[in-house]
């Protein structure tokens, strides 16, 4: 039996948090884990893909058995039978196809996202570590990146943010442009705000971070690489940010109307975007139908983010296309691939049968052009009788048990001289004249 | 037909089916539509360029329709020029040519409304027509570059207020980019067109002392420079910047194309 490669695992899709978190692999761990994979397993190459969101074995073997010898691995840290209906398995062209989408992110949880080619990439660098990689996960592997890259750049799968947070970089990079030394400005300790504004300073913005208490605002800006700010300094410092984001518990209004209609003034109209996280609101809604204020509360981004995902789902549709087109491919090249050592043996033992004769044959020319054409005459029968010698036999052998598949085989393979009578058998070609 | 009809044509069609790409790009299309929307211009500007080295024995110095023609070509380079050397600032920059385009087709199709051509007595010639001629030109081509980065700022923010992110808003340049770019084109064209203004005016008195100092199409002239103009200067003393300053550069363009096209209609000198 030919290698096969297959695929086991759970995914967010089949299995709870409690269980995939049994199963977790450390990234500097994932050398040894796929080299100890490799062994127990007895699988000539293997890759462990563990994130957060899926742990999975891909796996190469000759044997049907290999892929249970890898299920069973996979349940040693919880117990035999205890991942049952969580795994999933797929095998052959499924499997390849399965690994292009994963990389792909098409299987991801939030579709389109990046981390999961990362993490991949991780995993195929830690299986070549560790030795575990040899022609067939290593091509197939190489070809999911490319396929990736493929998807990312041909269809509109990564556009689009879906988190508050990258929502709130992509209005900013809409209004701004580059963020590189922007002012944003954190009003508030929420924990979403401080996610938002660290996202935004990872941009190249600087972040002011201004809470009631000082002594908050001095723990909040450390976390977060920023300068604190106190409360009384708000209507200044809103009027030379460009980024602000509310996100205190107040049950009013933090920012109004007759406050903001000051801090524009002072501003020179220049653009603000207001993010307002908090629930209830910090800023009061109308402050949004001003001139260069761009507001967005919490539904605007819950709306944005899931146009965005509507729209991703959408191109994944082309996405899921280009997989199978790569998968097939990919499979067309593994075929190949199987038949290459026989056709190499095939014509390596050609090869061999006539070399042999006409080593018998050399010594024997005269120079006496009648003896030697005799000679090479013989050579050519012997090579003929121990060329086709085997295959004649089993045709013959063949169509008297009746197997007719062979004898059709045979005029498939040798259409020039098949006799037109035989069904499913291609038309006879012109016979080849030898020369004379 | 002759060769300059011809090429004419030609020019007209390259400008239309940029134009249709441009647009298709706007609404939906990947980044390489947008390239190529705005790489198909350069072929209609060569076809242009041709068009001009074949007509411009034709055109007379004060002809509206040369003044049109070379004025659409600059456009169109200047665009071409500004994407290309702008393109690691400003990648988005070749969507812009979507509004650009229609401008330099509008232009380019008035230029081929010939009227018949105005003479200049050769006891009046000076250098003060020239003068006008040139600084209108390159005035026209800055506000109508400013023209396209308004009505890009105009719908970028519509899609900001509206609250759709998605398509257009991908697409366009950010708004802080547009209005530092429209402030730029204004501030470069007011003073041009300002002095084509006063050597406009110089030149009518020198033509004809007796004519009122201010026809119909010359109002629409003082109307475009009193809104760039008031654009300018309320930027500067009161930071009003945004929507009101692109659409006050809406308005003045419009104003400068209604001027434009009075002069068509006149068929005669510019």
């Amino acid at each position: 039996m030919a290698s096969e490669l297959f695929v086991v695992g759970l995914s967010y899709r089949t299995s709870p948090v409690a269980l995939r978190e049994k199963l977790a692999v450390p990234a500097a761990e994932l050398p040894a884990a796929v080299q100890r994979l490799l062994g127990e397993a007895s699988l000539e190459e293997a890759l462990l893909v563990a994130t957060c969101n899926r742990v999975e074995i891909y796996g190469v073997a000759s044997d049907a058995a290999a892929s249970t010898r890898a299920r069973g691995w996979l349940e040693t840290p919880v117990g035999v039978g205890a991942l049952g209906e969580h795994l999933y398995e797929r095998n052959g062209k499924e499997a390849v196809k399965h690994a292009f989408r994963v990389a792909s992110s098409l299987d991801s949880m939030v579709v389109g996202e990046p981390q999961i080619l990362g993490q991949v990439k991780e995993a195929y660098a830690a299986a070549s570590a560790g030795g575990a990689l040899g022609g067939l996960l290593d091509r197939c592997f190489a070809r999911a990146f490319a396929v990736a890259k493929r998807v990312r750049s041909e269809t509109g799968i990564a556009s689009g943010a879906v988190s508050v947070s990258s929502i709130a970089c992509d209005l900013a990079k809409g209004i701004f442009g580059n963020l590189q030394g922007k002012r944003v400005l954190l009003v508030g300790a929420g924990k979403m705000g401080e996610s938002a504004a660290k996202h935004l300073a990872k941009q190249g913005a600087k972040l002011f971070v201004l809470n009631r208490s000082h002594e908050r605002a001095q723990q909040l800006a450390e976390a977060c690489g920023g300068e604190p700010r106190g409360i009384s300094e708000l209507a200044s410092e809103l009027a030379l940010c460009d980024v602000a984001i509310a996100s205190t518990s107040s049950d009013r209004f933090v920012i109004t109307v007759e406050l903001m209609r000051e801090v524009v003034r002072a501003r020179k109209h220049r653009p603000l975007f207001l993010i307002d996280i908090a629930v209830p609101r910090d800023v009061d809604p109308r402050v949004g139908e001003m001139d260069n204020v761009f507001l967005y509360d919490v539904d605007d981004l819950g709306k944005v983010a899931d146009e965005n995902m509507s729209a991703r789902k959408r191109e994944a549709e082309a996405a899921e296309r280009i997989v199978e087109s790569e998968a097939k491919d990919f499979e067309d090249w593994r075929k190949q691939r199987d038949l290459k050592p026989l056709i190499i043996a095939v014509r390596e033992h050609v090869r061999v049968t006539l070399a042999a004769e006409l080593e018998r044959t050399l010594p024997r020319l005269s120079g006496d052009k009648d003896k030697d054409r005799a000679a090479l005459e013989r050579m050519i029968d012997a090579m003929v009788n121990k060329v086709v010698h085997h295959p004649v036999a089993e045709i013959k052998a063949a169509a008297e048990r009746g197997d007719l598949d062979v004898v059709v085989a045979a005029t498939r393979l040798f259409p020039a001289v098949a006799p037109a009578d035989v069904e499913g058998a291609p038309p006879v070609a012109a016979p080849i004249r030898r020369r004379t | 037909m002759t060769p300059a009809s011809a090429l004419f044509g030609l020019t007209v069609l390259l400008y239309v089916v940029a134009w249709s790409v441009e647009v298709t790009f706007l609404f939906r299309g990947g980044e390489s539509v947008a390239r190529r929307g705005a790489m198909l211009l350069a072929p209609a500007a060569a076809c242009h360029l041709a068009f001009l080295a074949l007509s411009i024995d034709d055109m007379h110095a004060t002809d509206i329709h040369q003044v049109l023609a070379i004025g659409s070509f600059l456009l169109v380079v200047s665009f071409l020029v500004a994407a290309w050397v702008g393109r690691a600032k400003w990648p988005k920059l070749p969507v812009l040519a979507a509004f650009i385009t229609p401008v330099t087709l509008l232009f380019f199709l008035l230029a081929g409304f010939r009227r018949g051509v105005g003479t200049v007595p050769d006891d009046v010639r000076s250098l003060v027509l020239p003068i006008h001629i040139a600084v209108n030109i390159l005035g026209e081509v800055a506000f109508a570059l400013a023209f396209a980065v308004a009505v890009a700022y105009v719908l970028q923010e519509r899609q900001l207020k509206k609250k759709k992110l998605t398509g257009l808003f991908q697409r366009l340049p950010p708004l802080e980019t547009l209005d530092t770019l429209g402030f730029r084109l204004v501030s470069v064209g007011f003073p041009l067109l300002s002095l084509g203004v006063v050597s406009g005016a110089l030149w009518a008195v020198r033509l004809d002392p007796s004519a009122p100092a201010i026809g119909a199409t010359q109002t629409f002239g003082l109307i475009a420079w009193l809104m760039f103009g008031g654009v300018l200067l309320l930027r500067i003393a009161a930071g009003w910047r945004g929507r009101r300053a692109a659409i006050g550069t809406m308005l003045g363009f419009a104003c400068t194309c209604v001027l434009l096209v009075g002069y068509v209609v006149r068929g005669s000198g510019a």
